[in-house]
C-alpha cells in the first residue's frame, strides 16, 4: 500500500506509464478530492499508487463500451440536436421544473443556473438531506471548521463522531501525520466501529455512545462544557477531558450517516466545538459534498447568494430547505418536469417518477433512461474525459479536474447552453 | 465597435488635473480618443448639466472566495427581500450585506463603478475566489494575495533564511495564485491563534515561530517593493478593534520604515482608550503620523449604521468578537496552514456609544486627512457597512448639514463630544473623484484607467448634478464598461464579463525546490496544482480578458 500523498513520479521507460504525466490527476470520485495518485491508461483505466475501493470501483465505470451511446426520446436513439430540441421544447411547457442530482463541476453549475433562471426551476442536489444535515446548523448558528492540512499538521486528538470514514476512503492518509511529525495522535471513534486497518500516525479507540447519536452527542457536549451530567458514562467522561485537554483536536463527522434531524446533531457537535475554542483550539470537519454537492451547492450560493433547495422564482428566489427537497417535491406532483444531472458515474440514476424526465447522465444510465417520458444526454466526466473544477470538503480547496481522454462526449456546460440558447429562441418566438 | 460623443459635460479627471471644466470625451473601441468636433459618430450623448468622472474603482471590497460565500450561507435572511426581476438582461441574485456575486457586480456598475479588488484571497483558495470574480459581471476585477500567517513564511523567517530567497517566494505566490498584490492580515496572529495565542502585538512574539509582526510586515514591504509589485504592502494591522489599538497601528507605521505600504479599514485601527469608556478615537495622533509618513496611504472602512455582516482572515480577532454578533452566530476556520477566516453577523447601532464613536472616527479621518491621493473611499464591504452605501457616505463627506443631522441622532456622548462636529471641511466632487477613482488607480499601479485621458479605457460614469449627493451618486445618468453602455438611470442595458488584473513579477525558479518539499510534508494537494495557469485562470473567471499590470522599474533588480 503506497502511504505517500505525492503522485508517482511519471517514467517515461515504464510501459504503465501514467496517462496523466503531464499534470497531476485529480480523482472526481469523493469529495477529497485526491491528486496524489496516477492514473494508467485501459479500458477501464487503472489506479496507480493508490488502491482506494471507491475510485477503483468508480473507475471501472469507465470501459469503453462496445457501441457509442446515443442520446434517446422515449428510449429510441436520436441524433444530439433532436433530443435537445426535444428536451428544450419539454422544459419550455413544464411550469415548475426541478433540477435534480446536479452533479456536476463548476463549469456545470454555472451553466445549469443560467438555464433555471431561463425556465424558473427549483435546484436540489442528488445529496440534499445530507447537505441540509450540514447547512441548516450553519444557517442557525455557524460553523467551526478546519481543512485536511491543518489536522496533518496540528491534530493530535482526532474524534470520528458516528462516522468510520469509509465512505472517503483515502481520508485518514491523506490527514496522516509527517513522519518527522512529533505530533502523538489519538484517534477515537465514537458509536462506530473503528476501520479494520491500522491508521497511519495515530492510536485508534473506541467509545460506546450513552444512547443514541442524539443523546451522546449532548452528553458529550454537556461534559466538556462542563455542566452536571448524571452518570455519564466513564468513556465519554474522560473523552470530554481529553477534548479539553488537546491542544487540537479535530471533530469529525459525517452529515449522510445522521438520521432524520440530524442538523440538530451538527448544532450539538457546533457548540461542543465552540465551547472547546474559549479557552483551547479545536475544528470540526465534515466528510460530505459527495459527487460535486459541495460544488453545486457553492457555485449556487456564490451566483445567487442562497444555497440549494432555492427556486428561481418570478419575484426572485426562494430558498426551503425542506420543503424543496427532491423527493418530497416528486412525492407530492410540486413539480411537472425532473432534469436530473449526474455526470460522475453509474450511481445516482434518476429517481423513478411519473413526470417527465431529461436525464443528463453517465453513459451507463442509459438503461435507466430507455422509458417514455425521459429524455437522455450522455454527457462527459469531469477528470476522466472532460476536464473542470470541484471543491473539496472543507468548502476551501477548489481543484482541477484533467481530461484523460476524450470520448467525444459533450460537458454538462454544454448541454445547459445549448438548452438555454433554444429557450431563449423560444422566449424570443412568444414574444 | 461604435464611436461614441459625450458632449459638454463636467468633467472631473484628477489624474489630469481636470478640475470641472466643460469638455466633449471621445470613445472608439472602448478607449478613450481625441475626435475632431465635426467627426460623424455613431452616439451623441448630450451631457449638460451632467458630471462626468471615470468608472469607479473599488480597491477593497471583500466580493468573492471562500468566507464570502460562508457568510452568504450564513445569512439566509439578507436575501429575504426579493425584488420582482424585470430586466431580461438580470439573473436572479439578491442581498444586501451578502450579495450573490450577479447581484454585486450588477448593483456596483449601476452605481458608476467599473472595477474591484477582494483584498483577501486565500492561496488555498484562490481558484475559488477567481471564479467568484469572474462570476461578477460588468467588473473588472483583481485580489491581493493574504501572505504573512503561512506556516512556510513563518518559517523561513524563523530560520533566518536570505531575505532574497523571501522575496522569490513572494513573486512565486503572487504568480501562482494570479494575485494583484499582497495583503497581511494580522502579520503572524492568525498563525499564531492555531497554537492558541489569543493576542499578538506588533513587537511580541508568536508563540512558536518566535518572529514579531514587524517583521512580518518589514519583510513582506521590502519584497513588494523589490519586486516592482505597484500596489504597495495592504496591511490589516494588528489588534482590529481593540481599545487602544492605535499603539499597534502607529508601530506598524514604523515598521515599514519608510517602504510603501497600504493601511487597510483604517478606521478599525485607530482607537485610543481615554474618557469613561476607556474607548476613544485616536484620529489626531493618526493623522499626525500619516502627516508625517508620505510612503502610507489608508482606506477607510468607514461604518454604516445597521445590518451586516464581518468577514475577514482574522481568526483571532474575530473569534474575540464573536459574542457581540448580531444575529449571534459565527463561522471560523483554519485554513491549510495558510491562514483562516472568521465570519460575524454585526449590527452597528445609532445609540451604542462604540459603534456611534466609530462612525465619527471614520469621517474625521476622510476630513482631516489632507492629502485625498493616499486616501481611498471604502467601507471595507461588507465589514463597514455594504457597498450599495457609497453613495450615502459621500453625501456625509460633502454636505455638512447632512452630517450633523446625522450625528444630532447618535449616542448623546457621541453627539455631544465628537471632534466632528468642529470640522467644517466638505469634499469637493474633485475630492470624491480622487478618493473613487484617480487614487485607488494611481495606488494600484493602473495607469489607463480611473482617468479620462485620451489612451484610457472607456470606464465612464456620467452623474447628473444634483444638490443631493446621495441622489446623484446612487443613479448615474449613464455608464460606460469599455466603451459599453452598461447601465442607464439605473437599469443595466448591457452584461459584459469583466477582465482580471492580476501582476507576475520575476522571481528565482530556485525556491521551487524548498516549496515543492513544503507542499510534500505539510500540505494537502499536488505542488503542481499549486500554481494557476493563465490557462485555467481564464476557465475560473469565466473567460474575461487578462489584464497583466505592469510592474514598477521593470520589476525585480
Amino acid at each position: 500500500m503506497n502511504t505517500t500523498t505525492l503522485a508517482p513520479a511519471p517514467d517515461p521507460s515504464s510501459a504503465a506509464a501514467p496517462l496523466a504525466a503531464c499534470a497531476p490527476w485529480t480523482c472526481p470520485f469523493c469529495s477529497l478530492l485526491c491528486d496524489g495518485f496516477g492514473l494508467q491508461d485501459g479500458d477501464p483505466p487503472q489506479l496507480l499508487g493508490s488502491d482506494c475501493p471507491r475510485a477503483t470501483k468508480a473507475l471501472a465505470a469507465f470501459a469503453r463500451p462496445a457501441a457509442p451511446v446515443t442520446p434517446s426520446i422515449d428510449g429510441a436513439p436520436a441524433t444530439l440536436e433532436a433530443t435537445l430540441d426535444a428536451a428544450a421544447a419539454r422544459l419550455a411547457g413544464a411550469r415548475q421544473p426541478l433540477f435534480g442530482g446536479l452533479a456536476t463541476d463548476v463549469a456545470g453549475m454555472r451553466q445549469l443556473y443560467r438555464l433555471a433562471n431561463a425556465c424558473g426551476a427549483i435546484l436540489d442536489h442528488a445529496h440534499g438531506d445530507a447537505l441540509m444535515h450540514a447547512l441548516r446548523p450553519l444557517q442557525d448558528r455557524g460553523q467551526m471548521f478546519t481543512t485536511l492540512a491543518e489536522i496533518r499538521t496540528r491534530a493530535d486528538l482526532v474524534v470520528c463522531f458516528g462516522t468510520d470514514a469509509s465512505n472517503y476512503p483515502e481520508f485518514f492518509r491523506r490527514c496522516a501525520p509527517t513522519a518527522n511529525s512529533e505530533l502523538q495522535r489519538r484517534t477515537v471513534f465514537v458509536s462506530t466501529v473503528p476501520p479494520a486497518q491500522a491508521i497511519e500516525g495515530s492510536s485508534v479507540e473506541t467509545v460506546t455512545g450513552q444512547g443514541d447519536l442524539f443523546d451522546t452527542a449532548a452528553t458529550l457536549a454537556a461534559l466538556v462544557e462542563q455542566r452536571r451530567v448524571s452518570r455519564p458514562a466513564p468513556e465519554l467522561a474522560e473523552l470530554a477531558d481529553a477534548l479539553r485537554a488537546a491542544r487540537y483536536a479535530v471533530l469529525v463527522w459525517e452529515p449522510a450517516q445522521l438520521p432524520a434531524h440530524g442538523a440538530l446533531i451538527g448544532e450539538t457537535l457546533l457548540r461542543l466545538v465552540m465551547s472547546l475554542n474559549r479557552s483551547t483550539r479545536a475544528g470540526m470537519f465534515a466528510l460530505g459534498g459527495l459527487d460535486g454537492a459541495q460544488t453545486a451547492n457553492a457555485a449556487m450560493t456564490w451566483l445567487s447568494g442562497l444555497p440549494l433547495r432555492s427556486r428561481v422564482g418570478p419575484r426572485g428566489l426562494e430558498h426551503q430547505p425542506l420543503q424543496y427537497a427532491t423527493g418530497r417535491l416528486l412525492a407530492g406532483d410540486e413539480v411537472d418536469l425532473l432534469l436530473w444531472v449526474a455526470s460522475f458515474g453509474p450511481n445516482l440514476p434518476p429517481p423513478p417518477t411519473g413526470v417527465p424526465r431529461i436525464v443528463l447522465g453517465h453513459p451507463t444510465q442509459a438503461p435507466h433512461c430507455a422509458e417514455k417520458g425521459t429524455i437522455f444526454i450522455p454527457v462527459a466526466t469531469p477528470g476522466v474525459n472532460a476536464s473542470g473544477h470541484l471543491l473539496r470538503a472543507d468548502g476551501v480547496v477548489a481543484l482541477p479536474l484533467h481530461a484523460i481522454r476524450d470520448d467525444g462526449l459533450p460537458g454538462v456546460a454544454d448541454v445547459a447552453r445549448a438548452l438555454d440558447a433554444r429557450l431563449a429562441l423560444v422566449a424570443e418566438d412568444a414574444r | 465597435m461604435s464611436t461614441i460623443r459625450l458632449r459638454g459635460g463636467q468633467v472631473y479627471d484628477p489624474t489630469n488635473g481636470i478640475d470641472g471644466e466643460l469638455r466633449d470625451i471621445g470613445i472608439r473601441d472602448g478607449r478613450i480618443v481625441e475626435l475632431h468636433p465635426q467627426e460623424k459618430v455613431d452616439h451623441d450623448y448630450d451631457l449638460a448639466g451632467c458630471v462626468v468622472m471615470a468608472g469607479g474603482i473599488d480597491l477593497h471590497t471583500h466580493i468573492g472566495g471562500g468566507k464570502v460565500n460562508l457568510a452568504r450561507m450564513l445569512l439566509p435572511e439578507d436575501h429575504r427581500a426579493r425584488r420582482e426581476r424585470d430586466n431580461l438582461l438580470e439573473l436572479a441574485s439578491g442581498g444586501c450585506c451578502t450579495p450573490g456575486t450577479l447581484q454585486t457586480g450588477y448593483r456596483y456598475a449601476e452605481m458608476g463603478y467599473t472595477a474591484a479588488f477582494e483584498p483577501a484571497m486565500l492561496a488555498a483558495n484562490a481558484r475559488q475566489a477567481h471564479m467568484e470574480m469572474g462570476d461578477t459581471p460588468i467588473l473588472d476585477h483583481g485580489a491581493y494575495v493574504m501572505l504573512g500567517n503561512e506556516e512556510v513564511f513563518l518559517e523561513m523567517l524563523a530560520r533566518g533564511e536570505d531575505f532574497e530567497r523571501i522575496r522569490d517566494y513572494v513573486g512565486w505566490s503572487i504568480n501562482a495564485s494570479k494575485a494583484m498584490g499582497v495583503k497581511v492580515v494580522n502579520p503572524g496572529g492568525i498563525s499564531a491563534f492555531k497554537f492558541n495565542q489569543r493576542k499578538l502585538d506588533v513587537d511580541e512574539n508568536h508563540v512558536h515561530w518566535q518572529v514579531t509582526p514587524r517583521r512580518v510586515v518589514h519583510t513582506l514591504a521590502r519584497a513588494l517593493r523589490e519586486l516592482g509589485v505597484p500596489h504597495p504592502l495592504h496591511i490589516h494591522a494588528s489588534n482590529l478593534g481593540v481599545a487602544g489599538n492605535i499603539e499597534s497601528t502607529l508601530a506598524t507605521i514604523d515598521a515599514l520604515e519608510g517602504l510603501p505600504g497600504h493601511l487597510t479599514h483604517i478606521q478599525f485601527h485607530a482607537y485610543g482608550t481615554e474618557g469613561p469608556k476607556k474607548f476613544s478615537s485616536a484620529t489626531r495622533q493618526l493623522i499626525e503620523k500619516l502627516k508625517a509618513a508620505p510612503n502610507v496611504s489608508i482606506d477607510v472602512g468607514q461604518i454604516i449604521f445597521g445590518q451586516t455582516v464581518t468577514a475577514s482572515g482574522d481568526t483571532m480577532r474575530q473569534l474575540a468578537n464573536a459574542d457581540l454578533g448580531s444575529p449571534r452566530k459565527y463561522v471560523g476556520g483554519d485554513i491549510e496552514c495558510d491562514a483562516g477566516c472568521g465570519v460575524v453577523p454585526f449590527r452597528y447601532r445609532e445609540q451604542s456609544y462604540v459603534n456611534a464613536l466609530q462612525w465619527a472616527i471614520g469621517l474625521e479621518i476622510f476630513l482631516r486627512m489632507d492629502d485625498p491621493w493616499r486616501v481611498v473611499l471604502t467601507t471595507d464591504h461588507p465589514n463597514g457597512g455594504p457597498f450599495t452605501s457609497y453613495p450615502h457616505l459621500i453625501k456625509l463627506l460633502m454636505d455638512k448639514s447632512f452630517r450633523d443631522e446625522q450625528l444630532a441622532r447618535l449616542h448623546p456622548d457621541v453627539a455631544a463630544m465628537a471632534d466632528l462636529r468642529e470640522i467644517g471641511r466638505e469634499l469637493s466632487l474633485y475630492d470624491i473623484a480622487i478618493m473613487t477613482r484617480a487614487g485607488p488607480a494611481k495606488l494600484l499601479g493602473l495607469t489607463d484607467r480611473g482617468q479620462l485621458g485620451v489612451g484610457a479605457a472607456a470606464d465612464i460614469a456620467v452623474y447628473r448634478e444634483q444638490a443631493d449627493r446621495e441622489a446623484m451618486f446612487a443613479t448615474p445618468e449613464y455608464v460606460f464598461k469599455d466603451g459599453t453602455l452598461v447601465a442607464r438611470r439605473g437599469r443595466l442595458e448591457a452584461v459584459p464579463t469583466g477582465g482580471t488584473h492580476f501582476v507576475e513579477p520575476d522571481y528565482d525558479p530556485a525556491i521551487e525546490k524548498t516549496l515543492e518539499r513544503h507542499y510534500r510534508e505539510h500540505m494537502s494537494i499536488d505542488w503542481r496544482h499549486a500554481r494557476i495557469s493563465k490557462d485555467e485562470l481564464c476557465s475560473c473567471s469565466n473567460h474575461g480578458s487578462l489584464l497583466p499590470c505592469k510592474l514598477h522599474g521593470g520589476g525585480r533588480t
